[in-house]
């Protein structure tokens, strides 16, 4: 029981927090990278117990794509299937910029009503 | 948890696609073609581990198919919750004169409208296309050159059967495939051909692309008939007051030979142009309906025809 509870609070927390996390790497790498290769760098930063599953963070791309943060083209692959490469827009950044500033003032907001009581 | 782990990749596919089923055919398309590329792309990652083994561990990396599921429907609906058109503040709801007319503010029934223009355009190539093509493959099977023509042929109708699925999510506002079909694993010419023939789905979008032509030509003739006989009703007052004020213009309206005499004498009056008028402006209202069920009865006819169901 309480590990539905817990369950369902990381899912909310991680609602907006995948598109965050997505627009860094993206804003973050110079090259363009396809779904599976975010998925690895995620997995490797998220050692341990992982917050999200690497399947949840297609749709969010698809979702970031469709509304105009990324840029996509298709690329086909020697060995394997077509891979989908996105690339951070102009707008992309201009919008991480904002969710940045908001991220940071939820996070000092939290700490700071969370942490009261201890010295 | 009451599925079986999936032992293959195709198995998983299977387990996700029964975990979306009755979801929009092109939801499940996309998912399915995120999961594949994932998972060729993990067993590419892994020589030395078996198809098995590997899907073992994508539970815990990717998600189980009915966590995967999950995540596609709660993105898609809050994506399309984003996007939409903010609903109309008024708590009355409109009178039916104001749905009537307020057709006009409708985009989709414009966009619609413009579809119907360029389906003629569009019809026309589609229909030279798919007959050029089975004909020359059927031509050309004799010779070594008619496999890798047939190959290109339907990987070329399959990229325009998903260009024609943009291009009317754009005009109709109908959720269309944001990706191809996936490949799936490469083979050889024969086994490929093979798999091509036997896909019930080549020969719908072959289907969809020789019923162009027919259908694109039906809605030209509506829309150009229609707009320009509204648009002439409508200027007819205009014309004749212009004539009467003393304009030179040359003496226009329309002119039927097969109608009565008196009719046309009677509606040569004030009463009877505005009667024109109003007519003219019923006609073009009735068009743009018209043209908005066209454009979300042919979406319907494209997702059958052009989407895996």
């Amino acid at each position: 029981m309480d590990d539905s509870h817990a369950r369902k609070f990381q899912k909310e927390l991680n609602a907006g927090l995948v598109s965050l996390v997505l627009l860094s790497v993206l804003a973050a790498s110079p090259a363009d990278l396809y779904g599976y290769e975010i998925a690895k760098r995620l997995q490797k930063a998220n050692d341990g117990d992982p917050l999200f599953k690497e399947g949840t963070i297609y749709p969010v791309l698809r979702a970031l794509s469709a509304a105009g943060l990324l840029d996509s083209h298709v690329v086909p692959s020697v060995a394997g299937p077509p891979r989908r490469y996105y690339r951070i827009t102009d707008t992309g950044r201009a919008t991480l910029a904002d969710w940045l500033g908001a991220w940071r003032n939820t996070r000092d907001f939290v700490n700071r009503c969370t942490e009261t009581g201890s010295p | 948890m009451t599925r079986p782990t999936p032992r293959s990749i195709d198995e998983y596919l299977d387990q996700l696609r029964a975990a979306l089923a009755g979801e929009d055919p092109a939801l499940v398309q996309d998912a399915l073609y995120d999961a594949e590329e994932y998972l060729r792309a993990e067993l590419a990652a892994h020589p030395d581990r078996s198809e098995a083994d590997m899907l073992e561990l994508i539970a815990g990396s990717y998600g189980a198919p009915d966590e995967v599921a999950a995540a596609y429907l709660d993105t898609e609906a809050r994506v399309r919750t984003a996007l939409a058109t903010p609903a109309r503040r008024s708590s009355t709801s409109p009178s039916a004169l104001r749905r009537f007319f307020g057709v006009f503010s409708d985009v989709h029934a414009w966009t619609s409208l413009f579809f119907m223009l360029l389906a003629l355009a569009t019809g026309i190539f589609y229909f030279t296309f798919a007959v050029t093509g089975l004909a020359l493959s059927a031509g050309l099977s004799i010779l070594i050159i008619g496999l890798p023509f047939f190959i290109a042929f339907i990987g070329l109708s399959r990229v325009l059967s998903l260009v024609e699925g943009r291009l009317i999510e754009a005009l109709t506002g109908e959720r269309m495939p944001r990706r191809p079909p996936h490949p799936g694993v490469p083979q050889g010419f024969g086994a490929r051909i093979i798999a091509m023939l036997r896909d019930l789905r080549t020969w719908t979008t072959l289907g969809y692309f020789v019923l162009m032509l027919p259908l694109g030509v039906a809605y030209f003739v509506v829309a150009v008939v229609g707009v320009t006989l509204g648009a002439a009703l409508i200027l007819a007052p205009l014309w004749e007051g212009l004539r009467a004020l003393g304009v030179a213009l040359p003496e226009g309206g329309l002119q039927f030979d097969t109608v009565d005499p008196g009719l046309l004498t009677a509606l040569d009056s004030p009463g009877g142009l505005a009667l024109i008028f109003v007519v003219g402006v019923l006609l073009l209202t009735l068009l743009m309906h018209l043209a908005r069920a066209v454009g979300h009865l042919h979406a319907r006819i494209a997702k059958t025809l052009l989407v895996a169901g």
